[in-house]
């Protein structure tokens, strides 16, 4: 299996999302906004935790705002989850990017516990209904790309350039893994996904390959070792990078399957 | 791996929990709060930030906006930008500059509409309706109309002209034979979109938006 599927399909998703970003530079009208909410032809998205974050903090409940969150929730629901952070984040771009140069430099292989984020999420929503400020919406490293795509600004560049160095020296993907509280929105939701990553132990020569090539490897050891036929982790990106480097296809991603 | 199977379930240590589940968010909720706290800055030196069209009041403004962009994105003038770091926690918010580029006041408001989460109301139709500040003459020595010239570009640049300014005539005292014509802003008219303030022909702009001051419930006669 040498033609990396899953990979090839998700940098192209990656690589749309970054030039729809960019695309209010050229003034077309198929795209307006960002991440947090936009117009895709005519489609109105909208981040559910960004709306939730609204909803708590003004306390002002626009019925439409709230329809559109709820669509984009059960959607990445039925997809996985954090299949927002492996096809859709560009931040999860830049950490991909900060790993493979880490890699290269061999520094920082330590990893923080993946639970963090959860916690941060009961953070930023306690903050959030005690100042009355969307507090993700206003640190958000991602809201901080699609300005700085969009819009340029030394400072916004500056951040994500600090992204990956963070990446490189000090924890390997420390940020998507363990900080970011929208991943750990979605990993609430990925935990009871119909999509996952299922085994077929028959097939599987404990090479550990999939292992290796896992940003969230802690998603894959128990099932491994313990006989579980899927991935039972929210934590799991969905990313597909177990699935293309299975030397025996022993890894399958599937939706609604029962074996 | 022998280790973490004798512990059931959850593959985890009690230490492993202890510091992975309180003591690093525990650590990590300081360390944000250290960052947020001088973050907390709500207006600019002027003490506020001119909102687009609609905007609701400016402590639920920022808690209802999420930053999206949109109506920076559909404003034809670009009026509309986005605020910048500096602006604490209303990066990302939408505000109006009057002297780079005011608020024209389109008549279908696509601005309000664009925007998804109420921070602006997408109900609102009437452009007399619109209330994003009041235009106040802050610097009466530098106005020229005051100071007995036929200046008046404020008042003959106002869309709601006759309405939020008029111009009052009196005698100049200075010269003895002339007259002073006076704008007069009428705050329960003027919906503070700053055309007058981009239009002032003095270098730094004697008319200025500002926020709009509460009405004062009292008992006087007038």
């Amino acid at each position: 299996m040498s033609f990396k599927r899953w990979t090839a399909a998700r940098r192209s998703v990656q690589a749309a999302v970054i030039l729809l970003l960019g695309s209010p530079l050229v003034g077309q009208s198929f795209f307006n906004g960002n991440l947090a909410a936009a117009d895709l032809m005519g489609l109105p998205l909208v981040d559910p935790l960004a709306a939730t974050q609204a909803v708590l903090a003004s306390r002002i409940v626009v019925p439409a705002f709230l329809v559109s969150a709820s669509a984009v929730a059960l959607f990445y629901f039925l997809v996985g989850g954090r299949t927002f952070c492996a096809w859709i984040c560009p931040v999860y771009l830049l950490t991909e990017a900060g790993d493979a140069l880490r890699r290269r430099t061999g520094l920082a292989g330590r990893t923080a516990p993946l639970a963090t984020k959860k916690w941060l999420l009961l953070i930023v929503l306690c903050v959030t209904v005690v100042t009355g400020l969307p507090l993700f919406e206003i640190l958000s490293p991602i809201g901080m790309f699609a300005r700085a795509v969009a819009y340029g600004g030394y400072l916004a560049i500056s951040c994500l350039i600090g992204i990956v160095l963070v990446e490189v020296v000090l924890s390997r993907r420390i940020w998507c893994r363990s900080l970011c509280p929208l991943g750990g929105f979605y990993s609430l939701l990925g935990r009871y996904s119909p999509t996952r990553v299922w085994f077929t132990p028959s097939r599987c020569t404990a090479c550990g390959a999939c292992a290796r090539i896992c940003p969230v490897e802690e998603v894959l050891e128990p099932s491994l070792g313990r006989g579980e036929l899927r991935v039972v982790s929210g934590d799991c990106t969905r990313c597909g990078a177990c699935v293309d480097i299975c030397p025996h296809r022993a890894l399958t991603m599937k939706s609604f399957a029962r074996h | 791996m022998s280790e973490r199977e004798q512990n059931g379930n959850s593959g985890c240590t009690r230490r492993q929990f202890l510091k992975g589940g309180v003591g690093v968010p525990l650590a990590m909720a300081l360390a944000g709060g250290m960052v947020t706290v001088p973050f907390l800055k709500r207006a600019d030196a002027r003490g506020f930030y001119l909102r687009p069209p609609g905007a609701v009041d400016e402590k639920r403004f920022l808690g209802a906006c999420i930053r999206c962009g949109k109506c920076v994105n559909v404003c034809p003038y670009d009026s509309i930008k986005l605020a910048g770091p500096d602006a604490g926690v209303s990066i990302g918010t939408p505000v109006i500059r009057p002297r780079e580029e005011p608020c024209y006041l389109c008549p279908d408001l696509p601005c309000a509409r664009a925007c998804p989460s109420g921070a602006l109301d997408s109900g609102l139709q009437e452009i007399e309706k619109v209330r994003m500040g009041t235009a106040v003459i802050v610097d009466r020595e530098n106005c020229l109309s005051l100071r007995g010239l036929r200046c008046e570009v404020c008042y003959s640049n106002c869309p709601l002209i006759d309405k939020a300014i008029t111009i009052e005539a009196r005698h100049n005292e200075r010269t003895g034979v002339h007259s002073i014509m006076e704008p007069v802003i009428h705050r329960e008219k003027c919906v503070g979109c700053g055309i007058c303030e981009k239009t002032c022909v003095r270098e730094k702009p004697v008319i200025v938006v500002q926020k709009t001051p509460p009405k004062l419930e009292d008992h006087y006669e007038f």
